[in-house]
């Protein structure tokens, strides 16, 4: 656990809950900057396909897995599509210590779920927006670039000189719906590997706590009516869990045990 | 996807590839009944790694490649030879690449001309030239056959066809022949039905050759 926190240069624990607890939540909090389901297409016609380039909002929070059925109750609900399975293998690349002007990494996240055989995309997250406007935003806006490769790309950048960081398995679903822009929400487990690639022998990184994504492509046009939107849909979800920009963290929600013992008594929420 | 050979013009001993020969093949196709139909274009890339210690910089692969072919317009190849790698990606991996800052271009050469349909064939003949400058480098074709994906399949009737080719330029007494080598695509893990991926490594192999033969040619002069 501490190998995997200090790899990723962890360094501020809150005193909340303990502190594996604390380290638990921060770890995934500071990890999920890095994860979105990657194989999303999100369509700004031919420009975008080609620049393969734009902006997403993104806040992510954490809960209990006791709670995970209840949120999934609650989001069949207000989305009004079936989930999607999700079984993620996700490789940190980052540049050899001679390569390159400063240090590059980038993901390659591996679709395990695909059939006939496992879908590869390369995920580049450039920097967050930054300026008064961009700050005063309860929601991430960060660049991100993203490309499908095929099945060589890790043996590629091997040979490029990047190495291998870290490398998680996040198991879980997705909801992936329209409503004032286009937004995913996922739920995963975070799981680390005992073994290099070994995706049937992970364990969880913190048993007993989820992850929660939201996300929305953006332009630098719209990024905050995306940004508006997200926030207006996370509303929904408060009584399972917070959400905030990625960094700061806000732990699970007291009153998360309540509302799901609600939700599943009720089965289901409001529909948009 | 129909299979295809990749094939350069290696000129004879004292002679280069120029505008007049690029010409004359152009008009044996023609001859052939060939029929025009469109201008084709392919792009290739030589990366160089970016390194802080000019000493290391023999850790890197020095045969990086990045590839355009005119048949995939938002596709990206990339190819390292000597380590048989071949990826295939979407065309915004450049944009990506160029955020890594890792790597930066050494040298871009274009791949352009005419195409040609002759039955179940396509012909595409071309000039190579380096993207800042029109100083022709070599002279490439490509020849189609659309009936067939199967590479071994195809291989006989692509043999008959570019004898039909090489004995109607013979006619022209051009200074030079097309030369074809294939590939062994197994070893870049791929299977006997042609694809795109396939292309791209004739057009890295093309490359390898075209720069043998211009460094021959450097050291007959010499």
């Amino acid at each position: 656990m501490k190998l995997i926190l200090n790899s990723i240069g962890l360094d501020d624990w809150k005193k909340n809950s303990g502190e594996l607890g604390c380290c638990s939540i921060v770890f995934l909090l500071r990890n999920a900057i890095l994860f979105r389901r990657s194989f999303r297409v999100f369509d700004y016609g031919m420009a975008s396909r080609v620049e393969g380039t734009f902006h997403e909002c993104v806040v992510q929070g954490i809960i209990q897995t006791e709670h995970v059925e209840a949120l999934e109750i609650l989001l069949q609900g207000l989305c009004g599509v079936n989930k999607e399975r999700l079984r993620i293998h996700e490789l940190c690349l980052k540049s050899s210590p001679n390569l390159g002007n400063g240090t590059s990494e980038f993901r390659l996240i591996c679709d395990l779920e695909q059939l006939p055989e496992p879908t590869w995309t390369l995920r580049h997250i450039g920097g967050a927006m930054r300026g008064a406007g961009a700050e005063q935003l309860a929601v991430l806006v960060r660049s991100v670039g993203e490309s499908k490769v095929s099945k060589q790309a890790l043996r590629l950048f091997n040979a490029l000189g990047y190495r291998l960081d870290h490398e998680l398995l996040r198991v879980g679903f997705s909801f992936n719906f329209q409503r004032g822009a286009q937004i995913t929400v996922t739920v995963s487990s975070v799981n680390k590997m005992l073994k290099l690639h070994a995706v049937d022998e992970a364990v969880p990184v913190t048993p007993g706590l989820q992850l929660v994504e939201v996300t929305a492509p953006a332009s630098a046009d719209n990024y905050t009516e995306v940004a508006a939107a997200v926030c207006s849909f996370c509303e929904y979800l408060a009584p399972l869990l917070h959400l905030s920009k990625p960094g700061v963290s806000t732990g699970v929600v007291p009153t998360a045990a309540s509302a799901a013992a609600s939700f599943m008594s009720d089965g289901g929420g409001t529909t948009l | 996807m129909p299979t295809k050979w990749v094939l350069h013009w290696h000129p004879n001993a004292g002679s280069t590839a120029n505008s007049q020969i690029l010409n004359d093949i152009s008009q044996c196709i023609e001859s052939i009944n060939g029929v025009r139909d469109g201008r084709w274009k392919a792009v290739v890339t030589f990366y160089k790694p970016i390194v802080r210690d000019q000493a290391m910089v023999a850790e890197f692969p020095r045969d990086f490649l990045g590839i355009s072919i005119p048949d995939e317009p938002y596709k990206y190849y990339f190819v390292v030879r000597g380590q048989r790698i071949i990826v295939e990606a979407d065309v915004s991996i450049q944009a990506i690449m160029d955020k890594l800052q890792s790597y930066k271009l050494r040298v871009m050469l274009n791949f352009e001309g005419l195409q040609y349909r002759l039955g179940d064939f396509r012909v595409r003949v071309g000039k190579v030239f380096p993207s800042h400058s029109e100083s022709m480098r070599g002279i490439v074709m490509e020849v189609e056959y659309l009936p067939i994906s199967s590479i071994e399949q195809s291989k006989q009737i692509m043999k008959e066809f570019l004898e039909i080719v090489q004995e109607t330029l013979s006619n022209k007494s051009l200074p030079g022949q097309f030369t074809h080598t294939e590939p062994n695509f197994a070893e870049y893990g791929l299977s006997d039905q042609y694809t795109s991926q396939h292309a791209a490594i004739q057009y890295s192999t093309v490359m390898a050759q075209l720069i043998a033969s211009s460094q021959l040619a450097q050291a007959g002069r010499n």
